[in-house]
């Protein structure tokens, strides 16, 4: 039989980030400051990289010279020859790690909190937020001790109290994530026959992603940039990136050598922050040129 | 071959609550039929509804679904689908992936699944919408987008909670009628939960009524209206003249006068409150043949008028159609079919909801005329 259901097509649609969403677009002298400021906000991050980038590569750089007199690899051969392959790789598996930890831990936690009666919820909040409070220098000093005691490897011990350290951010973001997510839509898929497997799978985590992705990082930068636990209860076995830098450092004459791992060291983050960024997008629901125009009759 | 849905002795508390959401309730929907469960919120229709498909676990009583007993099966495996009042769409899926949802978690191949998913957005009559992001659409296509969802994982049974509540009152019409179609294509069992008397009429053959977690009455949408069976019934049913009088022979008298009850009264002699729908009264001129009464007030109720009535003391309220012209005063005569007439125990015997008064009101000359009655 013949139904004839309003089409609405006649509705417009325009998404916030879609041109002509009257939501975002500022006039006048609001387009002028906003414009002003994201230009500033470029140059506050980026002006610093600019002598990283002319120290990596001056081989030769004295005052008052505006530029580096001597441009060479110098930097690097130094950088290489005091190790920074190994100290990359302990850096990056570090960090990788306390990811790899840190991430499911906070999201039990953040789906404990969220979903479950949890005893003594605000003391428990408190304690996963403890660490944030604690410096790593009194945490670190004194369970240096107690992990030599229990001689526990000093490798073990480094990833064990940065995953603590890292516990704070991935449980906070999760908790959020929780807070946002819709229990219902979960049941409803229930009804529609997914198992509570195939929920988690083809649900819960596309859904969370974003939140995973972001706890993920957050936990990776912890491991990736620390340097009190590392040479503390590292005992100076292990030498990471900061170690590296921080030893360089201290020295003369190594400014090029500091600058061009300084500057290294910006990449591993700076292209997970790209992955994530990609990632927070949620895949389909968001829609594109094609999805909008292709269907319209 | 589809299932029955059977409720048995179901009771649900929950923690922190006095009064139990559900209260030993008995249910049983014919299969291939839609029953509304109607009630105010608060009810514990949606709680029936949650226990029914197994996202909610009862404390006492049984849910039976072609005659087994649904307690050990888990949600997935129940055959049920259910739409709420939001679509809860998946929003990482575009629309189609969306309704092959259940076809995929079942195993069907991907291409199949959309396949089968694109005949059901065209049940839907959103041919076309399939690649859209569920965020591209309007209420009532994430709701008729719900549905088709739904339907695609050929439930057995339909549960639909308040699903066109959040709809305007056109759109309703059109998803009601979309309703009655897909029910002649797909013809699932269907329990609808709603609030609103006039869509349970629309879309259901029966109606169960729910108050305080109790099943008040289940019944034919007809017999809901004209034979109410207590007087909260009646009142929730809409239901506005409440006589208080005597049942005796056959006949109801009262201030009303000596009225004759329907053959299949039940009330046994005595006394008796007699329910008269307030659609049922026909209002004529003075002259006429019928009950005596005066106009008290005048009411707008959209296409139609809604009159105060002073009938020998009792007040009443008709609702009559505009072109009369009828002022405060007046006196006009009451018409009122035999078959529309029904009498309950009286308010004392009567189950009522504490907000309303007990007593039907009536002026003091209407006690009057009624304690001569009952001498």
């Amino acid at each position: 039989m013949a139904l004839t259901l309003p089409p609405e097509f006649s509705t417009p649609l325009s998404w916030p980030d879609q041109p002509g969403n009257g939501l975002r677009t500022s006039q006048g002298i609001t387009r002028v400051l906003r414009i002003m400021l994201a230009l500033a906000l470029a140059l506050w991050f980026l002006l610093p990289l600019v002598p990283l980038v002319l120290w990596a590569f001056a081989d030769r750089w004295s005052f008052p010279a505006v530029l580096p007199q001597a441009w060479g690899w110098e930097g690097a051969r130094a950088a290489l020859a005091q190790g920074a392959i190994p100290a990359f790789g302990h850096s990056l598996l570090l960090g990788l790690l306390v990811s790899a930890i840190a991430t499911p831990l906070g999201v039990l936690a953040a789906r404990a909190l969220a979903y479950h009666r949890v005893l003594f919820a605000p003391a428990v909040n408190v304690m996963l937020f403890a660490p944030l409070a604690l410096p790593a220098f009194v945490a670190a000093l004194g369970l240096n001790v107690l992990l030599l005691r229990l001689h526990v490897p000093p490798f073990a011990g480094v990833v064990l109290l940065l995953t603590v350290y890292a516990l704070p951010y991935t449980s906070y973001v999760m908790r959020v994530a929780y807070g946002a997510h819709d229990l219902a839509v979960e049941e409803e898929a229930r009804l529609l026959g997914a198992s509570p497997w195939q929920v988690m799978w083809r649900v819960q985590l596309p859904l969370l992603a974003p939140a995973l992705a972001r706890a993920a990082f957050l936990a990776f930068l912890v491991g990736w940039s620390d340097y009190v636990i590392t040479v503390l209860v590292g005992g100076g076995t292990i030498v990471t990136v900061p170690l590296l830098v921080a030893g360089a450092a201290a020295g003369t004459g190594n400014d090029a050598t500091v600058a061009l791992l300084s500057a290294a060291a910006l990449l591993p983050p700076l292209v997970l922050l790209l992955g994530v960024g990609l990632l927070g997008r949620r895949p389909s629901g968001k829609p594109t040129a094609k999805s909008m125009n292709g269907n319209l009759p | 071959m589809i299932p029955g849905v059977s409720v048995e002795g179901l009771s649900k508390s929950f923690p922190g609550t006095r009064t139990p959401v559900l209260d030993n309730v008995n249910l049983t929907v014919e299969a291939g039929t839609c029953t509304a469960l109607l009630g105010p919120s608060g009810a514990g229709k949606s709680t029936l509804l949650r226990a029914i498909s197994g996202l909610e676990t009862p404390d006492v009583g049984r849910v039976l679904v072609g005659g087994q007993d649904m307690a050990e099966v888990l949600p997935e495996r129940r055959g049920m689908a259910m739409v709420q009042q939001r679509p809860l769409l998946f929003p990482h899926l575009n629309v189609l992936d969306n309704i092959a949802f259940a076809g995929t978690v079942r195993g069907v191949p991907k291409k199949a699944a959309r396949a089968d998913a694109a005949a059901f957005l065209e049940l839907v009559q959103l041919e076309g919408f399939g690649r859209r992001p569920v965020t591209a659409l309007s209420g009532g296509q994430a709701q008729r987008v719900a549905i088709a969802r739904a339907l695609a994982a050929r439930p057995a049974v339909l549960l639909l909670d308040e699903p066109f509540s959040a709809l305007d009152p056109e759109l309703r019409a059109a998803m009601h009628e979309l309703l009655a179609q897909l029910r002649r294509s797909v013809n699932p069992t269907v329990l609808l939960v709603t609030h609103d008397r006039s869509e349970a009429a629309a879309v259901a053959e029966k109606i169960a009524l729910f108050s305080g977690g109790r099943m008040l009455q289940h019944d034919s949408v007809e017999r809901m209206y004209s034979r109410p069976a207590t007087l909260e019934t009646s009142r929730l049913m809409g239901g506005a003249n409440e006589i208080p009088g005597i049942v005796r022979d056959g006949y109801h008298h009262s201030v009303l006068g000596v009225l004759q009850l329907p053959g299949d009264t039940r009330q046994p002699p005595g006394p008796g409150v007699l329910l008269v729908r307030q659609e049922s009264i026909e209002v004529g001129a003075r002259n006429g043949i019928g009950i005596l009464a005066t106009v008290t007030g005048l009411r707008t109720l959209g296409p139609r008028r809604q009159i105060s009535l002073d009938v020998a003391g009792a007040l009443m309220l008709a609702e009559v159609p505009w072109g009369r012209a009828l002022a405060p005063g007046d006196a006009v005569a009451l018409s009122i079919p035999t078959s529309v007439l029904a009498v309950v125990a009286a308010p004392e015997t009567a189950r009522t909801f504490p907000d309303v008064g007990e007593e039907p009101q009536i002026t003091g000359q209407g006690r009057n005329a009624l304690a001569s009655i009952e001498n």
